[in-house]
């Protein structure tokens, strides 16, 4: 009971404090809000940057890099992009769980039953159908393609929205760059922040895809390539691409257990030995495999730019906190004879203390919901500075405690050399 | 004014003092960076691209329809687009790319001389040379510069699925890899035979000037799909006029197109140096807020000063200082915490340079810079403790005969 008096009491003494100067009170809780704010927003970026897509499994998905060029003339080595054999062979492989192979393509879609002619750019990832499970896609309707073969198409939900309103659309026929193929699966909103399957290119920002097409299928439709592709001969389309060097696909495997990747890396090794021995690897054997940790690492998913920044603003918050010790020392100090006064007639250290910390952690809050307010906005901000970053601007809710805390945080540190100085203040001095 | 008195009265505050004086260093080390940032970014788009910047338009699309797969059928339309465009009043020439300068990526490629193909592993900046299809009106478009030989002309266009190389038109710096001072007319190069060099233009700004490497063919209606862009040299002052009728004219042509953009290479050069130039925004607005907050900080600091010392200001004021003496000494205490700030300031701008630099690129700090933003922090300086500083010597001498 006595001690609910007590906070009681030293939250009155707080607002009063707070309403005897407020203009300095306000500069001290701006300042404040500011550094937190913009250091929160940063946060809030390099966490999204750096989070973790699919954190059920991210140890045992892992990325294939191979080091097959044909020549001593390698675009880079390893890379990341594999010709249609060796990523054939990975897939063939019964080390993985499951694996899947890739290209990233585009196309132009449209309903065909649809009296409208506007067709919609739709960014396509042509695929063996393990990518489904692999990456754990959601499906709203119907299920994934079963072969690499058959005109069928998995559609994203955006697309969905756009073409057939959101309704299930299973069974409808979609005219793809004047191909017809039928829609055997719609996904669920997916967000994958970062893209990890395919983060290179600049691209693991993007959104996850419009229209998931059988391998195969968009090979021999001629489905051009959307991201890095490496040939060492001249090709005139993709559907030649299977017996030749060209390198464009990349390749995930998942492991049943971690424990298995150096019998994954084995395999690879023995594969491209075999290679050597016929003749035809002429570098340097060099199989990589990444985790999706590792991989997002190797890759420098997070914006250095942006860490750059967030640097900066810690460099702010460190001022703001200054700032407002030294507008609460001398706020401290004008209030010298009231805190004199109080020691005399006999509060102990403890209580003035106590005291002071309620106004800190009192403060701590005004500032911490201002803040909050504040780095929506920077966040905002900083998109309109750095458009590349329209995906990744999110306020997560753990970002929005890490906000409060630091608030909280900064408005106690602040406060406590203050504290130590008013606490010697004797009331002798005082009434001299 | 004596230095020793202000120096040990500084030192009776060491607190508020020191927290000041870090308060002004990171702000000055910040300030610095940041208008480093800014320089750089400015330089880097006001840097000669060898291009008419203004007056070239591009124009980014794709076709939707199916129809395009016919090759014959896509290059029928692509004539005819290129035939309206240069019909349009202002225009002064029209050509068909596979991609723009001023890029990092693209379709890069090896070149080399058929004599000496391992030239490649010497300078590994010619494995990365960019490869451009393009037609015979690229020289116009971009107003390239010829140094020897001769542009690209409709005759050099190959026959559709040749397994022949044709002629090329290369750049200047190419050329010097390549050959050095000797003519490179009529080599044969991996990529096919040179009839022309031409001057540099900036192909990839992020490599150094003197490897823009590049390679032009006449191949763009071999591989028509990879014909991404139309260039437009416009005559100037009608940019915005031609820029308002192309998509209306390439879609009479035929409608199933995805116009993505009509833009000049001004404005594609500074979507490539948009994230620079936001950044540096970023950091510029960081300093102007830091500048805020270091001002109320010295406001704050003149202020409680002050009221810890009115009585010995009035005594001097007794003792028969003027207002004048007090404003200076004010002052002159707030410049000396001032200069000790900025050269903390120094050390911390070098510091947080090197500490940047593992995450971006920019210059290094010089004086010049340092002087500027010290005036810039004294002036902010100045103009917050003035208030504080007016008040101070307005203290009448009579406080002096109040209790001691």
């Amino acid at each position: 009971m006595r001690s609910n008096n007590m906070v009681a009491y030293n939250f009155t003494l707080a607002m009063q404090s707070f309403k005897r100067a407020p203009t300095l009170y306000f500069l001290i809780m701006l300042t404040l809000s500011i550094g937190v704010g913009v250091l929160c927003a940063n946060l809030a970026l390099v966490n999204s940057m750096a989070s973790d897509p699919i954190p059920e499994k991210s140890a045992n998905l892992f990325h294939i890099n191979m080091n097959t060029w044909p020549d001593d003339q390698p675009p880079d080595e390893p890379m990341h992009i594999l010709r249609y054999r060796d990523a054939m062979a990975i897939a063939a492989s019964d080390i993985p769980k499951r694996s899947a192979v890739f290209y990233a393509s585009g196309v132009y879609a449209r309903d065909i039953e649809s009296t409208n002619m506007k067709r919609f750019d739709s960014d396509v990832r042509a695929t063996t159908p393990g990518f489904f499970e692999l990456t754990n896609a959601p499906f709203a309707y119907g299920s994934a393609f079963a072969t690499s073969r058959g005109m069928e198409v998995v559609i994203g939900d955006e697309l969905n929205q756009k073409i057939f309103a959101g309704k299930d659309s299973v069974g409808k026929t979609l005219e793809l760059d004047g191909e017809l193929l039928t829609i055997v699966g719609v996904l669920k909103p997916w967000v994958l922040r970062p893209l990890f399957y395919h983060v290179t290119e600049g691209r693991a920002f993007n959104l996850t895809d419009d229209i998931y097409a059988p391998l195969e299928t968009a090979i021999d439709l001629g489905w051009s390539i959307h991201a890095r592709n490496s040939s060492a001969v001249d090709y005139a389309g993709i559907s030649e691409t299977r017996g030749l060097d060209v390198y464009y696909l990349q390749a995930w495997i998942e492991l049943e257990d971690v424990n298995q990747r150096t019998s994954m890396q084995s395999f690879l090794d023995n594969y491209t030995q075999g290679l050597k021995d016929a003749g035809e690897h002429p570098l340097t054997i060099k199989n990589e495999i990444h985790n999706v940790k590792e991989w997002l690492k190797v890759n420098k998913v997070v914006d250095q730019k942006v860490l750059a920044f967030t640097l900066a603003s810690v460099l702010f918050l460190s001022v703001c906190i200054f700032n407002a010790s030294s507008l609460l020392l001398s706020r401290f100090h004008a209030a010298k004879f009231e805190v004199g006064l109080r020691r005399a007639i006999g509060a102990s250290n403890r209580h003035m203390l106590m005291q002071g910390l309620t106004e800190s952690v009192l403060l701590g809050l005004f500032t911490g919901v201002v803040a909050l307010v504040l780095s929506w906005l920077f966040l905002k901000l900083s998109v309109q500075f750095l458009p590349r970053l329209a995906n990744v601007a999110v306020l997560e809710p753990k970002l929005l405690v890490l906000g409060m805390l630091l608030a909280l945080v900064t408005s106690i540190a602040s406060a406590l050399y203050p504290l130590y100085r008013a606490n010697r203040y004797t009331i002798s001095a005082e009434l001299k | 004014m004596n230095i020793k008195a202000l120096l040990k009265s500084l030192l009776l505050r060491k607190f508020t003092t020191g927290l000041l004086i870090l308060q002004l260093a990171i702000t000055l080390g910040l300030l610095i960076n940041s208008v480093i940032l800014a320089v750089d970014t400015n330089n880097k788009l006001a840097e000669n691209t060898g291009l008419d910047a203004e007056n070239t338009l591009i124009i980014s699309l794709h076709p939707t329809s199916g129809d395009y797969r016919d090759l014959d059928y896509y290059r029928s339309i692509v004539s005819e687009d290129l035939q309206q465009l240069s019909k349009l009043p202002g225009v002064e020439a029209v050509s068909l790319i596979n991609q723009l300068p001023i890029n990092t990526r693209g379709m890069l490629g090896n070149v080399y001389d058929l004599d000496d193909p391992e030239i490649v592993h010497r300078d590994k900046y010619l494995q990365d040379s960019k490869i451009f299809l393009t037609n015979e009106g690229l020289s116009k478009t971009l107003a390239l510069s010829l140094l020897e030989g001769r542009f690209l002309t409709k005759a050099d266009q190959l026959d559709f699925g040749s397994d022949k190389n044709g002629n090329v038109l290369i750049t200047q710096s190419l050329k010097k890899a390549l050959y050095g001072d000797e003519s490179a007319l009529g080599q044969e190069t991996n990529n096919g035979r040179i009839v022309g060099v031409v001057k540099d233009i900036m192909l990839n700004p992020t490599i150094p000037v003197d490897k823009q490497y590049g390679v032009f063919g006449n191949r763009v209606m071999e591989y028509i799909f990879t014909g991404r862009y139309y260039l437009l040299k416009v005559s100037a002052g009608q940019v915005e006029s031609v820029r308002n009728q192309v998509s209306d004219t390439i879609l009479a042509v035929q409608a199933e197109r995805d116009i993505f953009r009509v833009y000049t290479m001004a404005e594609h050069m500074k979507r490539f140096y948009r994230h620079d130039k936001g950044l540096a925004e970023l950091f510029l607005m960081l300093c102007g807020l830091m500048i805020f907050v270091t001002a109320i900080s010295s406001y704050a600091y003149s202020q409680f000063h002050i009221s810890r010392q009115k009585k010995y200001i009035g005594i001097r004021r007794a003792l028969g200082a003027r207002k004048k003496d007090i404003l200076l000494y004010v002052l002159t205490e707030n410049w000396l915490v001032y200069s000790i700030g900025c050269a903390l300031g120094l050390l911390m701008a070098l510091g947080f340079n090197i500490l940047l630099s593992q995450y971006i690129s920019l210059s290094k700090p010089d004086i010049m810079l340092f002087l500027l933003t010290s005036a810039v922090l004294f002036v902010a300086g100045t103009l917050a403790t003035l208030i504080p500083a007016i008040k101070t010597s307005n203290i009448p001498p009579v406080i002096a005969t109040r209790t001691v």
